[in-house]
């Protein structure tokens, strides 16, 4: 592992000289929305705490073509996935969710695309020196610079970033840009810890999960489910917006003799997604599928995988149109136990 | 508005035998962030807020209400839903009515004159610390932040909601019970994102509408926190046939959007709340308002104004323009 120093005014040659495509938070109507590719005009990384869209849809494309056809052949072609990403600027959070899906698209069979894009990714993280109000990730097993799935972590030093390596794939990478950087000295790792321990401190909310795992199907009938889902619209920003959500909906589209088999995000706050062919729905309300959100992340991920499918990012509590906020669901599901 | 007054009227509302609950507004989980809430007992009225911080439209509830099939021998529970509005949303209301969609008696209306709500994006950019039992107030024409016991004035113009900016019914249109005195409709601005829109060309509006589009990522938050988006099955959701396909790109949801409007257009009452919640900040109010813009310019017609009025599409009026039919 190497701990190298970059000086930010470095940074458009820094960018320039690596092979791949580089994407970082894309700044649109004031705000970083999500990753998109550098344009060339960017000089440096914009503020952001993260970007509202997690950059799950990089490895896992809200709608991804899994194979063409023509109705009157036999033949298929499936996409060619080959362009080599380079993600700068990736929170811990959403590094570590990519980890903890990738379990899931490995299991039972293995998911071509999802671990190809994986696969062509190199993901530089970037610390975070200011949690957000709504982050929790130190209580669900993650922190402000936890290097799982990350194959570089930077941290933001005002006036340069400090590089440590964390995979071979970060190794070849720093290696492209060799001249521009210089070793980090002992002062600056001491620097370091310092701001981690900050960003730690500044983390006000938190969930306590001992037992909630073994604990969720016992509340099965509880009434704090009819509660805390009162007010849900059944709308699919909390899934949308989630790193670990990975659910998704296989549909066609023709057009002509000329077709396509798609997969495209779904989300278990809707309506149709577990309704039966028969118009029987086992989750008729939001009532049992805001249960089966808490379910799934807290409970039958960690029975499958031993990992719980929620990094703490507190995208779903920020962007929740009524304020369905999962740390007090989780202190409410504590209380019931 | 006298808190007292509102939480001792809605324990007698709620007292009623014929009443479900009532949904109010109370303190959120973090933050300026403030929760809906079903209230069914006279002890927890007690919750109950009314502040510039009740920027959410709860009418949205009122159709949201889901029926599952009920076991045999169970009837349904047919008793009263209360809720509060503010003059924005009783258009909501208002329109529903007029619509059918709800019944009268059904309902319970606590309306509540609103001197204008903040848009809580401008609130926290501007005080973005936030201590144990942050409020805000109003105070005369302005807002008062009252953090860790300091009291903190707000000058109006900084956060205060883009609807509020347009606003040209602070009072509720509809209500049974009205909590406090009215309050005197203010100078509107000029809605500048839809004269601003106006006036660009036909290729340069395309240009700014794919730009917001294909940002879309098709949670659906806009149509299902909209009071006026209602129908039972909706075109977005039909696979049989695919009005719109569920693949997220630009023409699908450019689709989606448009149907949207279309469908909102002569009863959207701008209460501003699909703009509130998107996630990716899509200002689709400005679509919604331009439609309503035409609608009131063309046929000077207001939805949600007369509960007891005709729907736009079936207010025929002999000298209404026709200038459109090729």
């Amino acid at each position: 592992m190497s701990a190298m120093l970059l000086n930010k005014d470095k940074w458009p040659e820094f960018v320039g000289k690596l092979s791949g495509k580089v994407w970082v938070p894309k700044v649109e109507e004031g705000e970083a929305i999500r990753f998109g590719p550098l344009s060339g005009e960017e000089s440096k990384l914009p503020e952001y705490c993260n970007t509202r869209v997690p950059p799950k849809e990089i490895v896992f494309p809200e709608t991804e073509t899994l194979y063409c056809f023509q109705a009157d052949e036999h033949e298929m072609t499936a996409p060619e996935i080959d362009e080599r990403k380079i993600i700068i600027g990736i929170r811990p959070c959403d590094a570590r969710a990519m980890k903890i899906v990738e379990k899931l698209f490995r299991w039972d069979v293995d998911d071509p695309y999802y671990l190809k894009h994986r696969e062509l990714v190199t993901l530089v993280g970037l610390a975070c020196n200011a949690p957000g109000l709504n982050c929790f990730c130190t209580s669900v097993g993650g922190g402000p610079a936890s290097t799982e799935g990350l194959d570089i972590i930077m941290f933001d030093l005002e006036d340069r970033y400090l590089l440590e390596t964390i995979t071979e794939k970060g190794e070849a990478l720093l290696k492209e840009v060799e001249g521009l950087l210089e070793e980090a000295g002992q002062d600056v790792l001491a620097q370091k810890e310092k701001l981690i321990e900050a960003a730690e401190n500044k983390i006000s909310r938190s969930v306590d999960t001992e037992g909630i795992a073994e604990g969720l199907p016992g509340l099965w009938e509880d009434p704090l489910w009819k509660r805390v889902s009162a007010s849900c619209l059944g709308c699919g920003t909390c899934t949308y917006l989630c790193p670990t959500c990975h659910c998704f909906d296989i549909q066609d589209e023709t057009e002509g003799f000329e077709a396509r088999r798609y997969r495209t995000w779904d989300s278990c706050m809707f309506e149709e997604y577990t309704r039966h062919a028969s118009g029987h729905n086992p989750r008729p309300t939001r009532r049992e599928r805001t249960r089966n959100r808490i379910n799934h992340k807290y409970s039958y991920y960690v029975d499958k995988f031993d990992l719980i499918a929620c990094v703490g990012c507190g995208r779903c509590i920020n962007y929740c149109p009524v304020n369905i906020d999962i740390v007090e669901i989780l202190r409410q599901v504590k209380e019931a136990l | 508005m006298d808190l007292e007054q509102l939480r001792k009227t809605a324990a007698e509302v709620v007292a009623k035998d014929d009443v479900k609950y009532l949904i109010g507004w109370k303190k959120g989980t973090y933050g300026y962030r403030v929760s809906p809430v079903f209230i069914e007992n006279e002890a927890d009225t007690e919750d109950l807020i009314f502040s510039p911080l009740c920027t959410a439209n709860l009418v949205t509830y009122l159709t949201l209400v889901e029926k599952p099939p009920l076991p045999r021998g169970q009837k349904p529970d047919t008793r009263k839903v209360a809720l509060m509005v503010k003059g924005c949303d009783s258009r909501a209301v208002a329109q529903i009515l007029v619509e059918k969609g709800i019944e009268r008696e059904q309902i319970i209306v606590i309306g509540c004159p609103c001197p204008g709500v903040i848009d809580v994006n401008l609130l926290v950019a501007k005080y973005p610390e936030v201590a144990e039992n942050t409020e805000l107030k109003w105070s005369g024409e302005d807002f008062v932040l009252i953090r860790g016991g300091e009291e903190i004035p707000v000058k109006r113009e900084e956060v205060l909601a883009e609807k509020c900016r347009l606003c040209r019914y602070p009072n509720p249109v509809v209500s049974d019970i009205m909590i406090g005195e009215p309050v005197k409709p203010w100078q509107t601005e000029e809605d500048t994102g839809v004269s601003e829109l106006e006036g660009k060309n036909v290729a340069e509006r395309w240009e700014y509408w794919e730009e917001q589009f294909a940002r879309c990522i098709r949670c659906y938050s806009c149509r299902n926190v909209c009071p006026l988006c209602y129908c039972e099955d909706c075109i977005l959701d039909r696979l049989n046939p695919t009005w719109i396909n569920r693949a997220v790109n630009f023409s699908e949801n450019t689709a989606f959007h448009i149907a949207r409007a279309f469908h909102l257009a002569g009863r959207c009452v701008e209460c501003g709340e699909c703009e509130r919640v998107c996630p990716v900040k899509i200002p689709l109010g400005r679509l919604n308002r331009k439609l309503a813009r035409e609608v009131r310019d063309n046929y000077g017609f207001e939805p949600g104004l007369d509960p007891d009025g005709k729907p736009f599409q079936a207010s025929y009026k002999p000298d209404d323009p026709e200038d459109f039919i090729l």
